[in-house]
């Protein structure tokens, strides 16, 4: 099977970093944080470490948190509930995948928030100007896809967020696509913060993500309970990590992550993402070359993720998908990939488009059975007259 | 008294509708697919074919509608693409070309199973 799906998971997944973690956990599986024996103490310095590590992968600074979720969208709410506590105006684009979405709709339409989404230009990046002309005032955050899932365009963050301080306003990221991709540098480009997915390109498993926040970024806690300190008091402590983790936290998803981190910086890994770039041009050269397929926001300057979404004329994308599958055994993503309003704009609602996003794990041969099933296809669709 | 009378309102909150086919009142979804697999025939199947713009339904469709209908009897739920084409011996680029509307939104909804709803 070709495994071209990496930007909803990435698969495989490098063994030796999780077999790693997983002994690590058979040996000090103890409650981090919870209970004074060496082994709890030992499992919470592991999780320390490990916040350390992220941080310094993220390029966050002095005083900057690390705070562990289940996913991006587990973080994101963390963080947009924390942040909209009292009635202001929020930013972000429409560009965005559900994760942020949903609750700023929600929020929206509760009378919490006011909210405008700024829409994305011709090549799919975010003017920067038209970030900044939609902030106001009572702006309290804006929040931004680093990287689009669906056309792999990563936006000009660093000049986003000076146009965003100059106005007294934090741009915050979600990172889920770009982390383990691009170098993170949240403290040079002047963020306030990320939301980020451990299972993505960070190479981890399912089931834990995270947060890391500058220290002008404090979201008050929107979930509560148990943390291991001050247990005396009933109002759950406004400390951090615990601030925004209530309850035990993914040890063993935790310790992965570590564990990937340190894999991300291998060699053999840098080189399979330089490799990416070069398989990724072969498909969108192979894919434009083809009769009857349209590229979405394929070319043009940018810097882009290793995915690539297109349509065959007359055909479902949901259809051509399963004929990927059932018949030339590669597995790629269909639909609206969670960002509704991405697939209006671009007209490409309610059926959406054909994903292939690569990974490190993708060769050569991979790229050219993914454009020959694709030839196939788009030239059985014209025989048939669409 | 038709027994789905009472239920219009939840009917139309949910995107749902009710039509006579087949000499039949049955519920479909927004996407016209059937809500209650227990509803299909083979006549509504050449009714809705015909509406959908299929004339006549040839062995291979019946192949297909029956597959998908066996094996959803069977065991619950839709067959994966890998079994949908051993169990009718065609490939999927032929089937998706034999439904108006493709696999899921022609073959699938012919046969009566239910929406995915997945957002593929």
């Amino acid at each position: 099977m070709i495994y071209l799906d990496n930007a909803a998971t990435a698969f495989p997944k490098p063994a030796e970093p999780l077999r790693r973690a997983l002994e690590e956990y058979l040996q000090a599986g103890a409650s981090p944080g919870r209970g004074g024996y060496d082994l709890a103490v030992e499992a919470e310095y592991k999780v320390e470490a490990v916040r350390r590590k992220l941080c310094r992968f993220f390029g966050g600074g002095q005083g900057w948190r690390v705070c562990f979720s289940y996913n991006a969208t587990d973080a994101l709410n963390t963080l947009i509930l924390g942040l909209t506590q009292e009635p202001c105006h929020v930013v972000s684009t429409r560009l965005e995948h559900n994760s942020v979405l949903r609750p700023l709709h929600h929020l929206a339409e509760q009378g919490r928030i006011s909210l405008d989404l700024v829409p994305f230009n011709s090549q799919g990046y975010v003017e920067p100007d038209a970030l900044a002309g939609a902030l106001r005032p009572n702006t309290a955050l804006a929040l931004v896809n680093h990287a689009s899932n669906v056309f792999g365009t990563v936006q000009p963050v660093a000049e986003m967020a000076a146009l965003c301080r100059e106005r007294g306003v934090e741009l915050l990221l979600d990172v889920s696509q770009s982390a383990g991709l691009v170098p993170m540098k949240l403290e040079e480009w002047g963020v306030g913060g990320a939301a980020f997915t451990g299972h993505k390109s960070l190479l981890g498993p399912t089931g834990i993500g995270g947060l890391v926040l500058s220290p002008r970024v404090d979201p008050l806690p929107t979930r509560y309970g148990g943390t291991g300190v001050d247990s005396q008091s009933l109002a759950h402590t406004m400390d951090y990590p615990h601030r925004l983790e209530a309850g035990t936290i993914n040890l063993l998803g935790v310790l992965c992550l570590g564990e990937s981190l340190d894999y991300l910086a291998t060699p053999g890994h840098q080189q399979a993402l330089s490799r990416e770039g070069e398989l990724w041009a072969r498909l969108r050269d192979g894919l434009a070359a083809l009769e009857g397929l349209e590229l979405y926001r394929a070319q043009g300057p940018g810097e882009r993720l290793p995915l690539l979404s297109c349509n065959i004329k007359g055909m479902r994308a949901g259809d051509v998908a399963d004929i990927l599958d059932g018949d030339f055994e590669i597995a790629v993503r269909s639909g609206l990939h969670c960002a509704p309003l991405l697939h209006q704009d671009l007209g490409t609602s309610p059926h959406g488009a054909v994903r292939f996003s690569l990974g490190a794990f993708n060769t050569d041969e991979h790229i050219d059975a993914a454009l020959q099933a694709m030839g196939r296809i788009a030239a059985t669709a014209a025989a048939q007259g669409r | 008294m038709n027994p789905r009378a009472g239920q219009e309102g939840a009917n139309a909150q949910l995107g749902r509708h009710v039509r006579l086919v087949a000499g039949k009142e049955m519920v479909f979804d927004s996407e016209n697919f059937f809500w209650d697999h227990e509803d299909w025939s083979e006549e509504a199947a050449r009714e809705l074919a015909r509406e959908a713009g299929l004339e006549e339904l040839g062995e291979k469709h019946w192949r297909v509608m029956r597959f998908f209908r066996e094996y959803f009897l069977y065991n619950g739920r839709a067959p994966l693409n890998n079994q949908l084409k051993k169990g009718t011996g065609l490939t999927l680029l032929e089937l998706e070309g034999l439904f108006p509307g493709g696999i899921k939104h022609g073959a699938r909804r012919l046969a009566g199973l239910p929406n995915p709803k997945t957002c593929n």
